[in-house]
């Protein structure tokens, strides 16, 4: 069978082997250089071994986290052991911040709607959203920190900076790609302007507009690490740096697969919830 | 022209400065079935937009029901080529769509609080859909799930269940497959003559705009760039699909000689 041919069929055998291939390459690969390395030097913590990574991550999510501690209360049942675990308190920081932030690039789809529909809001707006686009969020940091200070809300204000021109214009451009024929016909059934915006072009750009953000959940998470990173007391990006200081790449690992499992289940949600909320939708 | 349902007045459109429409001037009376043919580009669908509102002439006026308009309306129903329907309701929602915004506006995302009212629209939709030939198996189907015909009766159900005065309608049945195509060609018949509405119907079909009308108005374009103008306005007789093919093949051949000079128009 040849590797580069466009009608190529390969079995659901095939399909499956090829694509768990790289993590199984990744895995084993990581795992051989570990145990060479822990070979040559019985110290080392750059590439700790599967059982260091268990244990690290056992404690983050089984043991009370610091400021617990300190209450030292006898062992309860184990829903509340998690609660108080360092993993559930930074997961719940991170959570909430994450919510916050993608709860607020909802307005902004109305904004890209909005600005698509009526030509005297497009023009309003446009050209400064795209010129806004174009800042580099990040390089805003230092303002905002300064503007609003190193709480919750200078955190959530990086996420919106950097993730809302994006949303705008990705509404706006959708709203733009509804064909005229469903606007003039929705205009001959009786419908006035906001009917057409809301009824007609809100409604058939929603799929994608959902899709649009769950591509963008990433990048929201990238600001929120940002921030965290450089201006917080909790969260899983605050315990990635903090680890990092100590070179406990026991638990920094295991959180770095902690975050990627709960975007992909995320997205894998949003994604199923897209498709069975709009049957008529067919792009995947 | 008092009771002209459509009056187009020493109408000229220019798009940057190309003129496409060249002094046309036509009265619609009310009741009327128009075809409109004319080759690629010589202006049938910017006349058709012009009915509707959709556009501005760069000179002259166009009157619907005695009134300008600034943009499309309930004066008008509407069957484009594509984009017919919209792809995210049922084929009944679809139907009702208009019923139900004439009704609640905006706010018929509400539309579950009026339970009563939502029947009848409901009822009335099923009876357009069975006689555009489609079964209540149907009206719970998306557009995607349909054949081209199926969308294009679904359409002509949805203009047709808010009783417009005109039906305009852009080369509606040209994506259609030849058989299909005569179905729905005997269909709009049958439905022009038990409702009377007057119909405006674009194609660059010669033996459907001869086979549909009771008048066929042939635009073409002028030698010199000057834009299209009216070639043929001709009154035919109110033809059956199976009349004498003597009969429409002399009236191919004139509509034809009329409105090209140089090229056939395909029909098939």
């Amino acid at each position: 069978m040849s590797l580069l041919r466009i009608h190529a069929q390969p079995s659901r055998g095939m399909v499956w082997i090829l694509s768990w291939f790289l993590f199984a390459v990744g895995i084993a690969g990581y795992f051989y250089a570990a145990q060479e390395r822990h070979r040559e030097n019985p110290d080392e913590r750059v590439m700790p071994t599967i059982a260091q990574m268990a244990r690290g991550f056992a404690d983050a999510a089984l043991k009370p986290a610091e400021e617990e501690e300190a209450q030292g209360g006898a062992s309860e049942s184990l829903v509340s052991t998690i609660r108080a675990s360092m993993l559930w308190k930074d997961t719940l920081a991170s959570g909430r911040r994450f919510v916050i932030s993608v709860g607020l690039l909802f307005p902004a789809v109305l904004l890209g709607l909005h600005m698509a529909m009526f030509p005297v809001i497009g023009a309003f707006f446009l050209r400064f959203i795209l010129f806004f686009d174009k800042i580099v969020a990040l390089s805003l940091l230092p303002i905002l920190f300064i503007a609003f200070g190193i709480d919750e809300l200078s955190k959530i204000m990086l996420i919106v900076i950097g993730v809302t021109p994006t949303i705008i214009l990705d509404t706006f451009n959708l709203s733009k790609g509804v064909p005229p024929e469903q606007i003039v016909k929705g205009f001959t059934l009786g419908a006035n302007d906001l009917s057409i915006t809301y009824r007609i072009v809100l409604k058939q750009i929603w799929p994608r507009v959902l899709n649009g953000i769950r591509l963008n959940l990433k990048t929201v998470m990238l600001f929120l690490f940002a921030g965290e990173m450089i201006a917080s007391t909790d969260g899983l990006a605050y315990r990635i740096a903090l680890l990092r200081r100590h070179m406990g790449m026991d638990t920094i690992i295991p959180y770095v697969l902690w975050v990627a499992l709960l975007l992909f289940l995320v997205d894998f949600g949003m994604n199923k919830l897209n498709h069975k909320l709009h049957p008529w939708f067919q792009e995947k | 022209m008092p009771d002209a349902a459509v009056l187009i007045d020493h109408v000229h459109v220019n798009y940057s400065e190309r003129p496409v429409l060249n002094g046309i001037s036509l009265a619609i009376d009310k009741g009327e079935f128009i075809t409109i043919v004319g080759e690629t580009g010589c202006g049938k669908s910017t006349l058709l937009r012009l009915i509707l509102g959709e556009e501005k002439p760069t000179s002259g006026r166009v009157l619907v029901n005695g009134e300008e308009r600034s943009q499309p309306d309930r004066q008008c129903g509407y069957v484009p080529q594509k984009y017919s329907l919209f792809p995210d309701k049922t084929v009944l929602d679809n139907v009702t769509f208009g019923p139900e915004i004439t009704a609640f506006g905006v706010w018929s995302i509400f539309r579950g609080l009026h339970g009563r009212q939502m029947r009848g629209f409901r009822e009335e939709a099923l009876r357009y859909l069975r006689h555009t030939g489609l079964d209540e198996a149907d009206a719970r189907k998306y557009p995607y799930q349909l054949s081209g015909g199926m969308q294009q009766r679904v359409a002509i159900a949805q203009a047709l269940i808010m009783k417009p005065p005109i039906l305009l309608m852009d080369e509606a049945f040209s994506a259609l497959d030849p058989a299909t195509r005569t179905g729905m060609q005997r269909l709009i018949k049958t439905l022009w003559r038990e409702s009377g509405t007057t119909i405006v119907f674009v194609t660059h079909n010669t033996r459907e705009a001869v086979c549909l009308g009771t008048r066929i108005i042939a635009l073409a374009k002028n030698s010199e760039g000057h834009g299209s103008s009216v070639a043929l306005d001709l009154a035919v007789p109110d033809l059956d699909f199976d009349s004498e093919e003597s009969d429409i093949g002399d009236l191919v051949r004139e509509v034809e000689s009329a409105s090209v000079r140089d090229r056939p128009l395909v029909y098939n």
